[in-house]
């Protein structure tokens, strides 16, 4: 009997104010002891929702409507919360998403272990010694011992999600759910939390659940993958199944969406449209509108979930492709999806073109006064680079590397200490608050985080609106005109039914694409992207590198893109800048730079670029597309 | 608007976040009949109860020629009558219908209750979002005045005002009150106000080119709107205890018939030596329902502004 047996699980929200919605529709899957078992799918698609109702943590409006949770032969369905206390933590444990505000702040990291000890005192042992205890569990996340009088805010990240870890697996659980536990952090950090979580598993056997839009990585750490799309399991496979013979045409969209930055030839493909509208009722296949394969019976008949290949499958091709005795094998070839971008894939303005931003010799030193004591910090040292019309330069670095303060610099926000930005004949570092105001209309800034970068109460027309009015003086009714006109350009079309929506009626996506609407309409020379896609689901990054790319090409804007994702550098950039510690460690055209990495740092940043199918150091995969094998890292 | 559904929003956006009250009050206001805001108010039971107590008070005070028998001013009936049929509250001892002082009193305290409640909502408005957004030296010298708004001794000040004013008359009752219940709702929207100004949008409106007070009041204030409702509240139920407070210290205005002067006169007239208790009770009765009913709706705010204590 399997460890964790979920059978026709549903889960509803019902909120008073709308409809309801199946966000879990009638999933059955188990986890064996000691097993990794991925889940996959987009924002949306319904497995923080499935994770949550596995360890019975669903709240209001959400509750599970049906099917039963078994776990180690005890069916918690019904479980009352007294019931599940002790199974909390001892058996099950789980690490969430933003396990940075998963700890208590104003409890030192011992405490915290203190009270889960407590809490369980069978299931720890009495008269345990905490310190003791806990310094191994944070040695065993590799951390040093003295983390333990730390306060979370003291911690980095990285840090946090490594304590987290420690105390998830404090009580020895059977198993843990991992929902997402590494986004949001550095991909070197991530790879190095995964690598370690990896060796854990094998050390302590704990079975994982692993909820990840990611595929690259969840490929990477599972055994088994399963495929989520619109509250339904699509796909059940083995991991290397799901690379190379996977059946759904949505897990093929998954899988194009990956590459390897060092290839002569790079293209990653993405899936047009959006996950369904779960409060309504829907015939037919779910995946059916986005679908590059679809024929007419995907329409009006809904599939089952069947078995096929080494695993299971929810697609009418596959179950007939099974039914006729055909080898069920790549429904739908990366190859047939028409949204794909090539990088290269058509010219670039002049790689001698007249510049029209230069930073020379730049350097920025912040006073930091700490107690009486001032010490100061070199955030950048000495960088040089020229921005030309129609081109792209990336800008490479791990976290405090100082990209973030080339950036500042550049838009006016902040002064270097050494050295110059020029734009045209302008010194930017000189400007007066008012002559910044006007440099802002040639210089503009498209955001990180699509979810933060737009005014929650104001709608899409008034936050496009306002550089029209501003920059460039237009209007109230040209303004809207030109916005609709913008949103189109960005691909959100017809532009009606956009320009009076609210941020949070528009996908991750979506709202990107307004931001770059924004940045867009003062009609800049200089775009400044800082990690445009990080935010974004790996199915749709594509889309948006696309969208950047046609725009410099046909705008001629001149773009820094500021990156730690080495795959989308490739696809976008024409050179590529790595910085480390505020200083520049490597400049050249991309291919050179990437193919012939010198320093350390980008030999690790393309290290930790997930590419399923790619042999890996230490994985025992087959032999994947990759036509350059990756090489043995120091 | 088209029929997209905001469920799935609801549903991916798991972090609490406050600005999402406002956001669900505006997406609410905007695709149903009945504004978003007012839903929620309605389905929380306390607030409910608050909305209708102050329904009734605010009809009775528009009405109030329509339900009173008698004129307010009018003191041609015996002096000092207990309560009958023909007045229910009895008499004064000038002769004056209670009944009717007490339905007219109504509208100062509601007047006196959103005036004053607006004038120092906006002052603590305009100080705290400017010291709060500009911060630096700005910040210090704001800053200085809430602070010295805060230590003042609020009840001596208003006294003090109000015994010395060259003129007389509600609008100096409201002034005082305004004047000197501004401090701490400043403070309160200054601290929310340096969470709010480093967010991306704000730097976004930077860089589209809006000005200062554009960013405060445009970008950010509409972020904050369920706390500004909880401090005008807040405000306007000082307020109205306020001038009740004054008036029965004699430093109202005696032109005006409000709950606090009915309390002053019918200590003056000895209500409790004649045994007219109606007098004296009534009026402190209908200021505590007052002042209740705007307790029990900032309950509704709060569930507003936090959606984890909106009742399911």
């Amino acid at each position: 009997m399997a460890l964790l047996e979920v059978t026709d699980l549903s889960v509803t929200y019902s909120p008073r104010d709308s409809a309801q919605v199946r966000a879990v529709d009638g999933v059955t899957f188990s986890v064996e002891e000691g097993e990794f078992v991925g889940l996959l799918g987009e924002s949306g698609c319904g497995k923080s929702t499935l994770g949550n109702a596995v360890l019975r943590l669903l709240e209001k409006p959400a509750a599970i409507s049906g099917g039963r949770i078994v776990f180690d032969g005890r069916d918690i369905t019904e479980a009352s919360e007294d019931e599940l206390r002790p199974l909390r933590w001892v058996d099950l444990s789980t690490v969430f998403q933003s396990s940075m505000n998963s700890l208590n702040p104003v409890i030192t990291v011992r405490e915290q272990f203190a009270d889960c000890f407590a809490a369980h005192e069978e299931a720890a042992g009495r008269g345990l010694d905490v310190d003791e205890r806990a310094g191994e569990l944070l040695e065993m996340v590799s951390l040093p011992r003295d983390v333990l009088r730390r306060y979370p805010h003291e911690l980095s990240g990285g840090m946090k999600q490594r304590v987290a870890l420690a105390l998830a697996l404090a009580l020895r659980p059977k198993f843990v759910l991992l929902d997402e536990p590494t986004t949001g952090l550095d991909v070197v950090v991530q790879r190095e939390i995964l690598d370690r979580l990896a060796e854990l598993r094998e050390e302590l056997g704990f079975a994982v659940l692993f909820i990840s839009h990611d595929l690259g990585t969840v490929v990477e750490m599972a055994d088994r993958v399963l495929v989520m799309y619109g509250g339904e399991l699509v796909e059940d496979q083995p991991a290397d199944a799901i690379v190379h013979d996977h059946l759904h045409p949505y897990t093929a969209g998954l899988m194009g969406s990956y590459a390897d930055p060092r290839d002569e030839h790079v293209e990653v493909a993405f899936i047009p449209g959006r996950p369904p509208d779960l409060s309504r009722s829907h015939e037919g296949c779910l995946f059916a509108p986005r679908c590059p394969v679809a024929v007419d019976a995907c329409e009006s008949e809904h599939p089952e979930l069947l078995p096929a290949g080494r695993g299971e499958a929810r697609c009418l091709l596959v179950e007939w492709a099974v039914a006729d005795g055909v080898p069920a094998r790549k429904a739908a070839p990366v190859d047939q999806l028409d949204a794909v971008f090539a990088a290269d894939a058509s010219p670039r303005g002049a790689a001698d073109g007249e510049p029209v931003l230069v930073v020379d010799g730049a350097g920025k030193t912040y006073k930091v006064r700490r107690g009486g004591k001032s010490t100061s910090v070199r955030a950048v040292h000495d960088v040089s680079f020229a921005l030309r019309p129609g081109r792209v330069t990336a800008l490479v670095g791990q976290s405090g590397s100082g990209k973030t303060t080339i950036a500042r610099m550049i838009t006016g926000v902040e002064r270097p200490s050494d050295g110059t930005v020029r734009f045209g004949s302008t010194d930017v570092g000189s400007l007066g608050r008012r002559a910044l105001r006007g440099y802002r209309r040639h210089v503009q800034l498209v955001f990180q985080d699509p979810f933060s970068a737009l005014n929650p109460t104001r709608t899409v027309a008034y936050a496009i609106s306002r550089p029209l009015r501003n920059h460039l003086g237009l209007g109230k009714q040209d303004a809207r005109a030109r916005a609709g006109e913008l949103l189109e350009t960005v691909g959100l079309s017809p532009a009606a039914q956009y320009l009076d929506k609210l941020p949070h009626q528009l996908s991750g996506g979506q709202r990107q694409r307004v931001v770059i609407a924004r940045a867009l309409a003062s009609e800049p020379e200089v775009l400044v992207a800082d990690e445009p896609i990080s935010m974004l689901d790996v199915s749709i990054r594509a889309e948006i590198v696309a969208l950047l790319d046609r725009l410099v090409r046909e705008r001629g804007i001149a773009m820094l893109y500021i990156t730690h994702d080495l795959l989308s550098a490739r696809l976008l950039a024409d050179e590529v800048m790595v910085l480390n510690q505020g200083e520049m460690v490597e400049h050249g055209p991309t291919m050179e730079v990437i193919r012939e990495a010198r320093d350390p740092y980008t030999r690790k940043l393309l290290a930790a670029i997930p590419h399923p199918g790619a042999p890996r150091p230490g994985g025992a995969q087959t032999a994947g597309p990759a036509e350059v094998a990756t090489p043995a890292l120091p | 608007m088209s029929s997209t559904s905001n469920v799935p929003a609801a549903a991916t956006t798991g972090a609490g976040d406050t600005e999402l009250a406002g956001v669900a009050a505006v997406e609410a206001g905007r695709s149903g009949r009945v504004p978003g805001w007012f839903v929620i108010l309605w389905r929380n039971g306390k607030c409910r109860l608050g909305l209708v107590m102050l329904a009734g008070f605010v009809v009775v005070a528009v009405a109030a020629p329509l339900v009173t028998p008698y004129g307010p001013r009018v003191d041609d009936f015996g002096l000092s009558e207990g309560p009958s049929a023909a007045h229910w509250l009895g008499t004064t001892a000038r002769g004056q219908d209670v009944f009717s002082q007490l339905v007219y009193g109504a509208r100062t305290s509601l007047i006196v209750g959103i005036v004053a409640g607006v004038l120092s909502t906006v002052i603590a408005l305009v100080i705290g979002l400017t010291a709060g957004y500009l911060q630096g030296v700005v910040d210090e010298v704001l800053s200085f005045l809430i602070n010295l708004g805060l230590v003042v001794p609020v009840l001596p000040l208003m006294i003090t005002l109000s015994a010395y004013a060259p003129v007389k008359g509600l609008g100096l009752v409201i002034i005082v009150i305004a004047v000197t219940g501004w401090a701490f709702g400043a403070r309160i929207k200054r601290a929310q106000i340096i969470t709010l100004r480093t967010r991306d949008y704000v730097t976004a409106a930077k860089f589209s080119g809006d000005g200062t007070m554009r960013i405060i009041f445009y970008e950010i204030a509409p972020n904050m709107t369920s706390l500004i409702v909880v401090g005008f509240m807040g405000s306007a139920l000082g307020a109205i205890g306020a001038e009740a407070g004054l008036s029965f210290l004699g430093l109202g205005d005696p032109q005006t018939i409000s709950w606090g002067t009915m309390l002053n006169q019918a200590s003056a007239g000895g209500a409790l030596l004649t045994g007219q208790w109606a007098w004296l009770v009534a009026p402190g009765v209908v200021l505590a329902g007052l002042i209740t009913s705007f307790t029990l709706i900032n309950f509704g705010v709060d569930a507003l502004s936090n959606p984890h204590l909106r009742e399911d």
